[in-house]
């Protein structure tokens, strides 16, 4: 496989605030790469970069072996579905589809021909006469598809394109959008927030957060070797605790020496370990390698989610199996449940299930607050 | 039941007295004046002889047309640049376009007239630097410059209302799928900016086809415009009924352009249409 997109020590600041810090990426031909991480973390301005409506600051963008830092959109082998669609809601569906293939003088009977084509592919045969801004959100989004599609661009460059949809019909597009990818051959470069619908379209994943680039994987890499606390904490879930390895295959953590599979430390370096919910075995107390209270249970469908406090850490566990609030249980871990990952900036943010959201701090927080100034007065 | 729709349209009256006061009333008598004479008996005669003004209706009509054009070609530029410019510069940019408005129309003829006149400011610097005078005041070239801009800002302000509105992300789009700026300026955002020329136009090319100081003023009295006879006509109280017919027939003519530009103009945006008919 060939590289066909390269980042290379891009670095952007907006208003004086550095968005992207030294991105460096490799995008292989024919791959769906996805670009994951949360809300403002530079997802779409890197995309607009490779796009071309964004310069960088620093570094250089290079397509197929040539630098185009320079080169305006319109004479870059991209095409893009943009976040919120830009249909031109002065032409028809058939005459949005056909924008592109316009513009290269192509003659009718062809233009008219591949719009046809292009059309059904996305299932909207029948439409071409419609006017785009009576359709509903997922027609539209089919269209924004096509329009870039029937261009047959090298890199289709999609910016959270399913946001607006509903949950089935987005299960169903993630769907029809990975097989369009497999038969066209296109490098997709695909932009979302939502972490499963990364780990299920993608050959390769791309985890961001401030700006910065955390970790390149394929899903299953990405879901089980994650470096550092920020990844392991977005992707799934998972419990994040304070370990030191003692040595190699050696770990310790919550009062207690495990094996393990990891190594390649240093003796007694400070760890973080990940245990992911469902890879944690709900054991009699005296069985257990680690003991805790249960404080919460909720059934799941599949199983219960149950949160056990050992030691004032609150873990999260996922178990097929019931158990009673307070009932005091152990908890046995396998050694390839065990993941080690080195120390980070991350390191202590994430992996505590005392709660699940900021937001849900936050709340409990505000009585307190209250009730202090109420003291006062 | 009967009272209750009577409550309902009760908000409407101030309307429909207002409506009939100032548009159906003089409506009525431009109209019985037209078709009247001197004494009040019905004649087409009034209308028949409008054939003499035909010269002048041309003339002012031309005029019209060719000052439109140019503040088309000059704002529709201008109300790019300033909604490109951010909000903040463009709000001061858009401010400085509007002032003229809020002075007077006669007034800003008359200071035209200082700059412009043989011994006007323009020719007295000419003079003193030894290169001749010009002859400004008095040509058909004054009179549409005086008219262009006079009414510019009311070209200025709906296209750039409609312009300010513009999704950013439809010129990405169309760059994106292969327009280079020239592209996109014609097939994305003059479509989409048609209402705002449309409306602009409207605003124009109307008030301007009757005006008379410009012409009176600017025009040095060397020929008529349609707007200088019918004021003539009304100055004298025997002429109203032809004062009247050439009215009747200039609202007529406004009505068939506007209604001819907005079947030209296409309609498949209703916002289009919003501005357009009076
Ligand atoms: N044109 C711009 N001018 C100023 N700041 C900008 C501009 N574009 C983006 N930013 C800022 O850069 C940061 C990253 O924005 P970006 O749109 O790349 O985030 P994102 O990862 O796509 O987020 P989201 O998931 O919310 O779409 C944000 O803090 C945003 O406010
Ligand atoms: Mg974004």
């Amino acid at each position: 496989m060939k590289k066909l997109v390269e980042l290379k020590n891009i670095s952007k600041e907006f208003d004086g605030e550095l968005v992207l810090d030294n991105i460096n990426l490799d995008i292989m031909d024919k791959e769906f790469v996805t670009l994951l991480g949360p809300s403002g973390c530079g997802k779409t301005t890197t995309l607009r970069i490779i796009g071309g409506f964004v310069t960088p600051d620093e570094g250089d963008v290079i397509f197929d072996g040539e630098r185009i830092n320079d080169l305006p959109p319109y004479k870059r082998q991209v095409n893009t579905v943009f976040q919120k669609y830009a249909l031109f809601p002065h032409l028809n569906v058939f005459e949005n589809v056909a924008f592109g293939l316009r513009l290269k003088k192509l003659p009718e009977k062809e233009i008219n021909e591949r719009v046809m084509n292009m059309l059904k592919t996305v299932a909207l045969s029948g439409f071409e006469r419609k006017n785009v801004t009576l359709l509903s959100g997922g027609q539209q989004q089919r269209v924004a598809i096509a329009r870039a599609l029937i261009n047959e661009p090298r890199v289709l460059l999609l910016d959270e394109p399913l946001g607006a949809l509903d949950l089935k019909l987005r299960k169903d597009m993630q769907n029809e959008l990975k097989n369009i990818q497999k038969q066209t051959g296109i490098t997709f470069i695909y932009v979302t927030h939502d972490q499963e619908e990364a780990l299920s379209m993608s050959d390769i994943v791309v985890v961001m957060a401030d700006g910065k680039i955390q970790q390149i994987g394929t899903p299953t890499d990405i879901y089980n070797e994650p470096v550092n606390a920020f990844v392991a904490d977005f992707i799934g879930e998972s419990n994040i605790v304070d370990g030191v390895m003692l040595e190699d295959k050696r770990v310790r953590f919550s009062g207690h020496t495990f094996d393990c599979l990891d190594g390649g430390f240093g003796k007694n370096e400070p760890v973080d370990v990940v245990v992911r919910p469902e890879d944690v075995d709900v054991v009699s107390e005296d069985k257990g390698m680690l003991k805790g209270v249960v404080t919460a249970i909720t059934f799941k469908g599949v199983h219960y989610e149950i949160i056990v406090d050992i030691g004032g850490f609150k873990w999260m566990i996922q178990s097929t199996d019931y158990v009673d609030i307070d009932a005091k249980i152990g908890l046995y871990i396998e050694p390839d449940a065990i993941h080690i990952m080195k120390k980070s900036e991350y390191s202590g943010q994430f992996g505590d299930y005392s709660s699940f959201s900021e937001e849900f701090d936050e709340l409990d927080v505000v009585p307190d607050e209250d009730g202090e100034e109420d003291a006062d007065e | 039941m009967n009272k209750k729709s009577l409550m309902r349209s009760l908000p409407v009256i101030p309307n429909l007295v207002w409506g009939i006061i100032f548009i159906v009333l003089p409506l009525v008598f431009v109209l019985y004046y037209a078709f009247t004479d001197f004494d009040g008996n019905f004649t087409f005669a009034n209308i028949i002889g409008l054939s003499d003004y035909a010269q002048t209706f041309l003339l002012s009509v031309s005029m019209s047309v060719i000052a439109t054009v140019i503040c088309v070609l000059v704002a529709y530029p201008m109300a790019y640049f300033i909604s490109k410019a951010g909000p903040q510069k463009g709000k001061i940019l858009l401010f400085l376009v509007l002032i003229p408005m809020w002075i007077n129309l006669l007034i800003r003829t008359y200071s035209m007239m200082a700059i412009l006149d043989d011994e006007g400011f323009l020719n007295s610097i000419l003079t003193a630097l030894h290169m001749g005078t010009v002859r400004i005041v008095g040509t058909k070239g004054a009179v549409i410059f005086g008219i262009v801009y006079d009414f510019f800002p009311y070209m200025v302000l709906p296209i750039y209302t409609v312009m300010s509105k513009l999704d950013k992300s439809l010129i990405e789009a169309s760059s994106d799928l292969g327009c280079s700026k020239i592209q996109t300026l014609f097939r994305v955002i003059l479509p989409l900016t048609k209402s705002g020329i449309i409306s602009g136009v409207t605003m124009v090319f109307v008030p301007s086809i009757s005006t008379f100081y410009i012409s009176q003023k600017l025009g040095g009295g060397t020929f008529d415009l349609i707007g200088d006879t019918i004021e003539r006509q009304f100055s004298n109280p025997t002429t109203y009924n032809i004062g009247a017919a050439i009215s009747l027939v200039m609202m007529v003519l406004i009505l068939l352009s506007l209604f001819i530009m907005n079947k030209f103009a296409g309609d498949d945006t209703d916002e289009a249409k919003g501005g357009m008919m009076p």
